[in-house]
């Protein structure tokens, strides 16, 4: 449950902060907060920061992409030398995915340990 | 150790986000900022049904409308110049601002900024050459002219109102790719585009390879080969036109020994311009089906993405005017008005020559002149490199210009002697007035004064009008030379060598309704031998001019339709006149396929034809074969031109020593050899990747970041240099234009490009194909009015004046 509600607050935080703030990696901060406060093991925390950040990343690419009848993906995947525009939109949601994650992963980290508390 | 863990963990994490941040190294882009799908690339994803209306607030004088039309084509109507201005450099903006900022970076030698060092060396070339310098001296005489002042003024307002709103998701996508911003558009820009062409078009020279030649052929010999006239040319100004008596006292040349020095280095730094060649002709409605003038025009230059020209329409109080425009200028370079029409091709007379400047010993800081010693002019330029330091460089100018070879420069054997350039280019001139007045001009008088303030590049001027009347210019400022004066390179130290005075251009070589009834311009040799002022060439060629000539001479009824397939075609002359005597060279032609395949072709440089690739790729082996042991170590391999090659070939009785004798048996084997080397080359090439023509010569249009995503090859279009469809391999036509100047004017044009500069636009190229396939666009212009119910309106730009 706590899983499900890191991804989803992580996805929808970080598509408001993206609009509002000029900076790519807010997505960073976002998904370092959201596993601050939300607990859960560094693993899933991970894994929720990676979900969040990629799905946001998926979805608002799918929506440009099918605007656009992949013009710039398929240009674009020739430049990153991939050979289809799928896995263009594939890459940028690995890319955000992985700053996700990682930051979901280190907010998790930060967090007193339950041994410590204890 | 958790927490040591969560340390480090953070540090990685601030460390990938740092990476994706900034570009790592140059031409990698900062991957985050590229990939985030809010602003990033995905941002240049344009919607395919993007709706392009707006309601504009802007600080123009009173309201304005901007209609686009179906292929993204704005028509600009303005109540006053201010606005109309404002609203051209807002729209090219809009639409091609990467463009824009690019070239004119690359004209002024500010490329390293943004890429870093690997552009240094051609940023260091264009500030030798005075490009800056050029196009500071041009933008003063620009801004001290109260219309172009103006008008550049309220351009400029306008490209500088649209970057002022833009943010980084707005930007075009090449920012993001490259790494940099926008930054604010100045008048200096617009003069270094104007510049950037004037070097395009007249950047190119001989003079070095021919002072080297002279000195190593017999006279004789070398008249024969490199001749100023070539036998049978057909001239711009048809040949029996009477000129005026010139106002000017021809020069009398100063003795050989005085003139010319002589060079002993084999090798040369700079490379031969490969021609930009162009097409225009008008045809007077006394040989056309409609009884009306058409006139055409296909200017050759480089072909790229986003395309050097952008189609627009401008209308205000006493201008309505159609055509091409340069993203980076105010106004329509070539195109048509309510009264007339006009077409450009380069001229080629030489507006361009090199000095030997004679040091004076132990002292770096004077030269020779006149047998004083003068001070050189030292400009200091700054050359700014992305993450480097700045680099600078100190140029000497003289008396001549600036000092653009120099022995620390010589690198590859470039030439170890300190060269001045003395250019048009350098000069103040005014081209954006030309362009003002060309545009609001109304009948042949007018388009006169026009066209009067053109001086460099020096460009052919094709002309038609309503009421009939067809004419033609060899148009641009040139000096009063004696004979042979620039030919090559001169003595820098003797004041009989400077260029002396100007030649009034009203006596510029041109014709007005010539009895043939109809002019011609395709590179080729201004005028025949009766012009009274020298003048010397710098890259005239004649193969598209005598083809013109002839179809034209023998047309009556012209229809657009004909002018279409005219632009098209892709007969070789050269083939016709070279192919049969190759082929009589061959003596054992059993059995070999290619043979057959050649002796029946019809001389068409079609897409698809073998035999076309076959012979332009024997035809290269053998000109390379018949003139490489004859003319070795000239610099750039100036050969004798190609038709003048076919020339020699046929006229093998000439009466010039070893031609006749000794070179007869070196032409067969030059035949023959490179025959079989041909059979190889194309048996290679049918096994890889083709032998069609098209992809033998791989016409490509290439993006001007060089980026192959964004740009397009072996595009399916046949011709070569030679054909009047000049599609080589990075150069060809670059707007095709024909119109006719009936009742109602009928236009057409096509280039091969886009609108949108945007490589994720489906506007971004979506004339290509039609450009490949000889097809065209039907021109939409309206008439001078602020109400259009025209059913070609697709977008509306409703523009409200914040002032008004």
């Amino acid at each position: 449950m706590k899983f499900l509600l890191s991804v989803i607050l992580i996805a929808l935080f970080s598509a408001g902060a993206e609009v509002l703030i000029p900076s790519w990696w807010v997505i960073a901060v976002v998904a370092f907060l959201v596993s601050l406060f939300v607990e859960q093991k560094a693993g899933r925390a991970f894994l929720a920061g990676f979900l969040g950040i990629a799905l946001f990343w998926l979805v608002a690419a799918l929506i440009h992409d099918s605007a656009n009848d992949h013009i710039l993906s398929t240009k674009m995947a020739v430049l990153f030398h991939l050979p289809n525009y799928v896995l263009f939109i594939g890459v940028t949601a690995l890319v955000g995915g992985l700053v996700g994650g990682l930051s979901g992963w280190a907010g998790a980290l930060i967090r007193p340990c339950p041994d410590e508390r204890n | 150790m958790r927490r040591f863990f969560a340390a480090f963990l953070i540090a990685i994490t601030m460390g990938l986000v740092y990476l994706l941040d900034k570009s790592p190294m140059p031409g990698i882009p900062a991957i985050g900022r590229l990939l985030n799908p809010i602003n990033g690339c995905w941002a240049n994803a344009e919607p395919v049904n993007k709706n392009f209306s707006a309601d504009l607030k802007l600080p123009v004088n009173s309201n304005a409308t901007v209609w686009y039309d179906k292929r993204l084509v704005p028509h600009i109507h303005a109540d006053n110049d201010h606005d109309l201005y404002f609203l051209e450099g807002y729209v090219h903006a809009s639409f091609r601002l990467w463009q824009m900022d690019m070239e004119t970076r690359a004209a002024g030698g500010r490329v390293s900024e943004v890429v870093g060092s690997k552009a240094l060396e051609y940023d260091r070339k264009q500030r030798r050459k005075g490009m800056v310098y050029a196009a500071e001296n041009s933008l003063r005489a620009m801004e001290s002219e109260p219309r172009t002042k103006a008008m550049m003024d309220a351009y400029t307002e306008g490209i500088n109102q649209y970057i002022a709103s833009l943010s980084f998701k707005d930007y075009p996508i090449e920012y993001k790719l490259i790494g940099f911003a926008p930054e604010k558009w100045t008048n200096l820009r617009t003069a270094l585009l104007m510049k950037y062409m004037a070097d395009d078009l007249t950047g190119g020279t001989d003079d070095l390879a021919l002072t080297y030649l002279r000195d190593r052929l017999p006279k004789e010999e070398f008249d024969l080969l490199y001749p100023e006239r070539i036998a049978g040319a057909t001239p711009v100004i048809p040949a029996g036109t009477v000129f005026d008596k010139p106002s000017l006292t021809i020069p009398a040349a100063p003795p050989d020994s005085v003139a010319f020095p002589h060079f002993d280095a084999a090798d040369f730094g700079e490379k031969k311009e490969d021609g930009k060649g162009s097409n225009n002709w008008a045809i007077s409605g006394s040989r056309t089906a409609s009884g009306a003038a058409i006139l055409c025009n296909d200017p050759h230059l480089g072909l790229n993405l986003p395309s050097l020209w952008y189609e627009v329409q401008l209308q205000a109080p006493n201008i309505n005017v159609y055509g091409a425009s340069l993203p980076g200028a105010p106004g329509v370079i070539i195109g048509f008005n309510d009264s007339l029409t006009w077409g450009l091709t380069n001229n080629y007379r030489d507006v361009k020559d090199f000095y030997l400047i004679k040091p004076v010993a132990d002292n770096k800081n004077k030269y020779w002149f006149a047998g004083k010693q003068l001070d050189f002019n030292k400009r200091v330029e700054v050359i700014k490199v992305k993450g480097q330091p700045d680099v600078v460089d100190t140029i000497d100018y003289t008396i001549h210009g600036p000092v653009t070879y120099a022995a620390q420069n010589a690198k590859d054997g470039g030439l170890k002697k300190p060269l001045a350039m003395c250019w048009m280019g350098h000069r103040a001139t005014n081209e954006m007035l030309a362009v003002y007045l060309l545009n609001r001009a109304r009948n042949y008088n007018q388009f006169v004064d026009a066209i009067m303030n053109f001086q460099c590049p020096a460009q052919n001027m094709a002309y038609a009008d309503r009421v009939g009347n067809i004419a033609l210019w060899g148009q641009g400022q040139f000096v009063n030379q004696w004979k042979d004066q620039g030919r090559f390179v001169m003595n820098g130290s003797d004041s009989s060598t400077l260029w002396g005075q100007l030649i009034p251009m009203r006596e510029n070589p041109h014709v007005l309704n010539p009895a043939q009834g109809y002019v011609a311009s395709a590179n080729q040799v201004t005028t025949d031998s009766t012009y009274p002022y020298n003048y010397t060439n710098s890259g005239w060629v004649n193969l598209r001019a005598w083809r013109i000539n002839h179809l034209l001479s023998t047309i009556q009824k012209a229809t657009i339709a004909d002018m279409k397939t005219m632009q098209n075609d892709t007969y070789s002359e050269l083939a016709a006149g070279t192919l049969p005597i190759m082929l009589k060279n061959i003596r054992n032609t059993s059995g070999n396929k290619y043979f057959e395949t050649l002796r029946k072709w019809d001389y068409q440089l079609s897409a698809e034809s073998e035999a076309a690739s076959f012979y332009q790729i024997w035809w290269n082996l053998f000109f390379k074969d018949r003139w490489s042991e004859k003319l070795k170590h000239v610099p750039d391999d100036h050969y004798p031109l190609q038709e003048r090659t076919m020339q020699l070939m046929s006229s093998i009785e000439h009466p010039v020593y070893d031609l006749k004798t000794t070179d007869q048996g070196r032409q067969t084997n030059a035949i023959e050899n490179s025959f079989k080397q041909a059979v190889d080359s194309i048996g290679k090439l049918e096994r890889t990747v083709g032998s069609d023509w098209y992809k033998v010569k791989n016409t490509s249009v290439t993006h001007l970041a060089k980026l192959p995503a964004f740009s397009y090859d072996h595009l399916k279009i046949g011709g070569w240099g030679n054909t009047i469809n000049a599609a080589k391999g990075d150069h060809g036509p670059s707007w095709r234009m024909i119109v006719q100047m009936g009742k109602e004017i009928e236009a057409y044009g096509v280039y091969p490009g886009g609108q949108s500069g945007n490589p994720g636009s489906k506007y971004y190229a979506d004339f290509l194909q039609q450009w490949v396939e000889g097809k065209y666009n039907k021109l939409e212009f309206f008439s001078n009015s602020d109400k259009q119910s025209d059913s070609a309106v697709k977008y509306v730009w409703t523009v409200k004046g914040a002032k008004g």
